[in-house]
């Protein structure tokens, strides 16, 4: 590619993005590591004139903390079973809006209506459907999940509530993300699908591929760069889970009597805001940087090898 | 012989249709099952904005509401609720930070997608690290610095902070790197400015993905609450989210979620015409023939 | 691509030698007074509360008093729906006759937690309003900052204050003043380990036993009021109908330290070791009600799926119900059942809640208070003072706010109000008077309130305490007690492991 002298052209337009990204997160990112390196500093505190130890204490603790591996189990598990899951699910709802005709239209505009449905009602929504309400031994509703399940003879499941067991919270929170992620990935995807050439598809009809064969060998590789996208991005915010967690369980985070059960790395991190212990949070926070730095490393590594422009 | 023949190919031939709509059927089954687990929160919002309090406050949930339908909910949101001056706050700061905001974006996006110089790619890695970090650790940095700035209770404090998306960033430039180099060197044998080239051809390559960015950006002003409740809580100032959250708390604390619901279905109505309205233009796809390799 | 990589290792290793370039230690060393926490040893007892010198508060009135003249705006943040909202405004027009110098700006800023949030957040640049609604835990965090007035100095002040209409007033509180305030709640604002009073009371309210008056005297069932009569009376409740959970408890947190205050057991201390809730008689009480848990007797919200009050007026026969349920004297109606064809289904009494031992009645004190915030224009804290004191031991204000609200009064006088009277009176009209009725049961136990011990990091023992009971019911076992101790000890860790002082 040509282009040193395009030089200062590629700052001028990046400017805008620089000065606000210095402002309001460079900067923000700067205290935040000031602030992993003193001991249990609160910002209200040295606010009285309090003052606080250097070193790595914050590190430690965290790191020492009795329920640290489990919220970085929960943290790594919804991660890695929503990403794929969500980004496939995705992709085939993209490609099957893409292909029939009749009833497009009102499909389309269907898998857009979550944009203009309140956070707030998504939320509540959920414990409707899996939320049993009685005694535990023999519930008054079950829920419509496994009303749905009762039709194919499956025995109520516990999912959320007390005494519930932690495979069923777990697949209760993949499919709750899952669904929250999947408009968004449809949206990029069906957007990705309009760059795809037509004419690739009609070669292939000509020459008798397979439906099969022309979604791997075409489509996927079209639309690999917003695969990667969605793949890349959806592991950075996935490692970031928290709040698809209280929609479900609520600020307990986990069922009853099991508070913290499915409690994650960002989960820890508010705990620890929430009593005002900025440095506790900003040292965890960091160290979740470093794990997602490394993952998305390896992420990059391979969309290399695997993304063509 | 011959018939024989064609009584075989008339069979594969049927065969090839049962087929076919074997696979329209599961298709159609596939998408309508899809759909209707997608359209769930929305119809939950809509029947639960015409439910009284006392049925929403139901042990078991109503998927119907069976205490009458409560239409009157949608009167006492818009009386109660000061909806209109709610509103144009909100699409206020959605309509300006949206379009700042991808004025932004595209041309970032389009130094990262074919500009050459040097520290490129160091910038850009550093841009995605930043995504790395929750967010929630810059709020009170944030409220500092805008204090100072002394941008408390303006449009301005709800809009730049936001403006930079590196989500966004990364999104539109993927989306530019599609789109063949051959193109661009052409253009500039041609004698075509950067900003004409990207007016007149990448954007318009692009519009797909600029439009779902104008869509999750104007969501963004609809949902935000926290920052805005933070920085700019005043009677000229407030969104949408935070003037709901705080119309309907009743005089026990408990919020009538059913007219804040229906507050919500009205004041999303407008957007949801807009986004009616925009989706044909993500679905039309280009005409761009001989563009792709 | 391999560039990027590259860049991000890079960035990872400019941000980690960034560390050690911008760790040199904190610089905000604004002076300021801060509560010392640290003479008052712990004990099993809650210490008694120091007694201070007025001459000795964070805040001090100027020898030239409150200035008339000189106009000053003063903010208010507060969670008031929108029909407090038009109370307050009233009285706020009423205050501005008195007072037409002072500006009062109010902000509703959501639900107490948003206004601590808010608040800790805003402290930081300076930028806190100058009244707020408080729970004492949010005045233990804002005191971290030295941010809260101590109002000793204010309330024993004897100056002269006067109004626009020539008549004055007292800037201090009279005796009579704060012998009117009950007792309990007056105490709150003094919780805080230091002997200094940090806040006022706003309106309040506790936790009353609801039951269904119809069923009980149907089968001649009297009301419990003490733990073993509830004991007993859930076994027979479940002997005439067995599908039920006779008794449903809203809050877990609640209802644990309400037992540590009736049983006078510790729970936390404001000074010294914080977290002193894991005793034996503690546990005993833990188990005794997991044995009633096991055998059906109770439920609560946790662990019912959904809200009890629910519980208590499920209409469907075919459903579980309950037909007791402790719950907030404000939500009383939400206690009511729906009418079925224009007829109340039942008729809801309301009563006190048990006691372990009827000598040493506690119940809980909820509801909010109000601080002011120093400032450096103390005029504003004046403003701010005698607009908190108008509110506070304004009569008729107190009685609306308290109608509207579901709330109760602060001040015993207000029962001496003729429409408060009317509206108590309006007790008789069974499930229509629902709120009066519940006010009137609060009101009786106006000796009884309880407040707990407030220090950074208190409601943290709430939230651990409540997770704990909810642990703990559902468990059985022949090894209960050493599973019961490790939940215990859990709860502990965790409380100790999140508040550092």
């Amino acid at each position: 590619m040509e282009g040193s002298k395009h030089s200062w052209k590629a700052w001028l337009y990046l400017l805008p993005v620089i000065i606000l990204t210095l402002v309001f997160t460079v900067w923000p990112i700067i205290n935040t590591i000031r602030i992993a390196f003193l001991k249990d500093y609160s910002m209200i505190g040295a606010m009285g004139g309090k003052t606080y130890e250097f070193g790595f204490a914050n590190f430690s603790k965290v790191v020492t903390y009795k329920r640290f591996t489990t919220c970085l189990k929960n943290t790594v598990l919804l991660c890695v079973l929503t990403v794929p899951i969500s980004t496939m699910l995705a992709l085939l709802i993209a490609v099957c809006l893409n292909a029939i005709k009749p009833l497009q239209r009102l499909l389309q505009t269907i898998f857009f209506l979550p944009y203009v449905t309140n956070s707030i009602a998504i939320g509540m929504v959920f414990a409707a459907m899996f939320n049993m309400i009685g005694k535990p031994s023999s519930p008054d509703s079950v829920g419509i999940i496994n009303n749905f399940l009762g039709i194919f003879g499956v025995a109520p499941i516990n999912w959320i509530n007390v005494g519930s067991e932690y495979w069923a919270n777990l697949t209760v929170m993949v499919i709750y993300i899952v669904w929250n992620a999947l408009p968004f990935k449809i949206l990029v995807l069906l957007g990705g699908l309009q760059g795809v050439n037509k004419q690739y598809y009609e070669a292939a009809k000509v020459d008798g591929t397979s439906r099969v064969r022309t979604f791997w060998r075409i489509t996927v590789p079209m639309l690999s760069p917003m695969l990667a996208y969605v793949l890349i991005t959806g592991f950075i915010g996935g490692f970031k889970e928290y709040s698809s967690v209280v929609g479900v369980f609520g600020e307990n985070m986990g069922p009853a009597g099991q508070k913290g059960a499915l409690n994650t790395m960002v989960g820890f991190i508010y705990d620890s805001l929430s009593q005002n212990n900025q440095g506790r949070a900003s040292a965890a926070a960091l160290i979740l940087f470093g794990i997602i730095l490394v993952v998305t490393m390896i992420n990059l590594y391979v969309s290399k090898k695997k993304v063509h422009y | 012989m011959t018939a024989a023949h064609e009584i075989n190919l008339e069979q594969v031939k049927a065969r090839q249709k049962v087929v076919r709509i074997v696979v329209k059927v599961l298709l159609y089954a596939f998408l309508g099952f899809m759909a209707l687990i997608v359209i769930f929160p929305f119809y939950w919002m809509i029947i639960s904005s015409l439910k009284s309090l006392e049925e929403y406050r139901q042990a078991v949930p109503t998927f119907i509401p069976t205490k009458g339908w409560h239409f009157s909910n949608y009167a006492k949101a818009f009386t109660d609720g000061n909806l209109g001056a709610l509103f144009w706050h909100t699409a206020y700061v959605g309509i300006v930070s949206t379009i700042i905001s991808l004025v932004i974006t595209v041309l970032a996006a389009f130094a990262f997608a074919r500009l050459e110089f040097k520290g490129k790619n160091l910038l850009f890695g550093a841009l995605l690290a930043t995504m790395m970090i929750p967010g929630e650790l810059f709020t009170i940095t944030n409220y500092i610095t805008v204090t100072r700035f002394g941008w408390l209770n303006t449009y301005t404090v709800l809009i730049v902070p936001f403006l930079v998306s590196v989500f966004y960033i990364y999104l539109l430039r993927q989306n530019f790197m599609q789109i063949p180099n051959e193109l661009y060197l052409a253009a500039k044998v041609d004698g075509t400015s950067d900003l004409k080239y990207l007016w007149k051809v990448m954007i318009p390559l692009a519009l797909p993905s600029l439009i779902s960015i104008t869509i999750l950006k104007m969501m963004g002003a609809w949902n935000s609450y926290i920052w805005p409740r933070l920085v700019a809580n005043d009677e000229a100032h407030r969104m949408i989210t935070n003037g709901l959250r705080n119309a309907f708390t009743e005089s026990t604390g408990d919020v009538n979620f059913p007219v804040q619901m229906a507050a919500v279905a009205i004041v999303s109505f407008p957007l949801f015409l807009v986004f009616i309205f925009l989706r044909k233009y993500i679905m039309k796809g280009v005409s761009r023939s001989g563009i792709k390799g | 691509m391999k560039k990027i990589l590259i860049s991000l290792l890079l960035v990872f290793a400019m941000l980690s030698s960034l560390l050690l370039v911008a760790c040199g230690g904190d610089t905000t060393t604004t002076p300021q007074n801060q509560t010392d926490n640290s003479n008052t040893p712990g004990g099993t007892e809650q210490p008694a509360i120091p007694t201070v010198d007025p001459a000795d508060a964070n805040f001090q009135v100027p020898a030239s008093g409150f200035d008339t003249s000189k106009p000053v705006t003063i903010t208010f943040y507060h969670t008031m729906g929108q029909n407090l909202n038009a109370v307050l405004d009233n009285y706020i027009a009423e205050f501005n006759k008195l007072f037409p110098n002072i500006t009062i700006e109010w902000t509703q800023v959501g639900d107490y937690d948003d206004v601590r949030d808010q608040i800790s957040t805003e402290l930081l640049a300076g930028n806190q309003p100058n009244i707020a609604y408080c729970y004492p835990d949010h005045v233990a965090l804002y005191n971290v900052a030295g941010a809260v007035a101590q109002l000793d100095a204010l309330i024993a002040s004897t100056m002269t204050v006067t109004h626009d209409d020539g008549t004055t007033e007292t800037l201090g509180l009279t005796q009579e003043q704060i012998d009117d305030f009950i007792q309990g709640y007056y105490d709150e604002g003094r919780q805080f380990g230091d002997g200094f009073m940090y806040s006022l009371p706003f309106s309040k309210s506790t936790e009353v036993l609801y039951y269904n008056k119809t069923f009980f005297k149907e089968h001649n069932l009297s009301v419990p009021t003490t733990w073993d009569e509830m004991e007993a009376l859930c076994q027979k409740i479940l002997e005439i109908d067995d599908h039920c959970v006779p008794l449903g408890y809203d809050s877990e947190a609640n209802w644990f330290i309400t037992m540590c205050e009736q049983g006078k057991t510790p729970y936390t201390s404001a000074t010294g070791e914080h977290f002193l809730f894991n005793t034996p008689e503690n546990r005993a009480f833990v188990k005794r009600f997991s044995e009633w848990y096991a055998k059906g007797y109770v439920t609560t919200q946790g662990l019912y799926g959904a809200y009890t009050s629910g519980l208590f007026i499920e209409p469907d026969p075919t459903m579980t119900r309950s037909y007791m349920s402790i719950g907030s004297s404000a939500g009383a109606t939400h206690q009511r059942p729906d009418r079925v064809d224009g007829e109340y289904p039942f008729e809801v009494g309301i009563a006190p809640i048990p006691q372990l031992d009827t000598n040493n009645k506690k119940v809980i004190s909820q509801g909010p208070s109000v601080c002011i915030f120093n400032a450096s224009d103390p005029q504003k804290v004046l403003a701010s003072w005698l607009f908190v004191k108008y509110l506070t031991t304004n009569v008729e204000f107190q009685a609306e706010f308290s109608m509207v609200s579901g709330y109760v009064p602060v001040i015993k006088s207000v029962e001496t109000n003729e429409a408060y009277a009317n509206f108590l009176k309006s007790a008789e009209n069974g499930n229509d008077g629902i709120a009066a009725l519940s006010a009137k049961v609060c009101l009786d136990q106006e000796e009884y309130y309880y407040a707990s011990p407030a220090f950074n990091g208190s409601s943290k023992a709430r939230d651990e305490v409540g997770a704990l009971l909810q642990k703990c019911l559902p468990l059985t076992g022949s090894n209960l007690e050493d599973q019961i101790e490790e939940a215990f000890e859990d709860a502990i860790d965790e409380c100790e492991y999140f508040v550092t002082d």
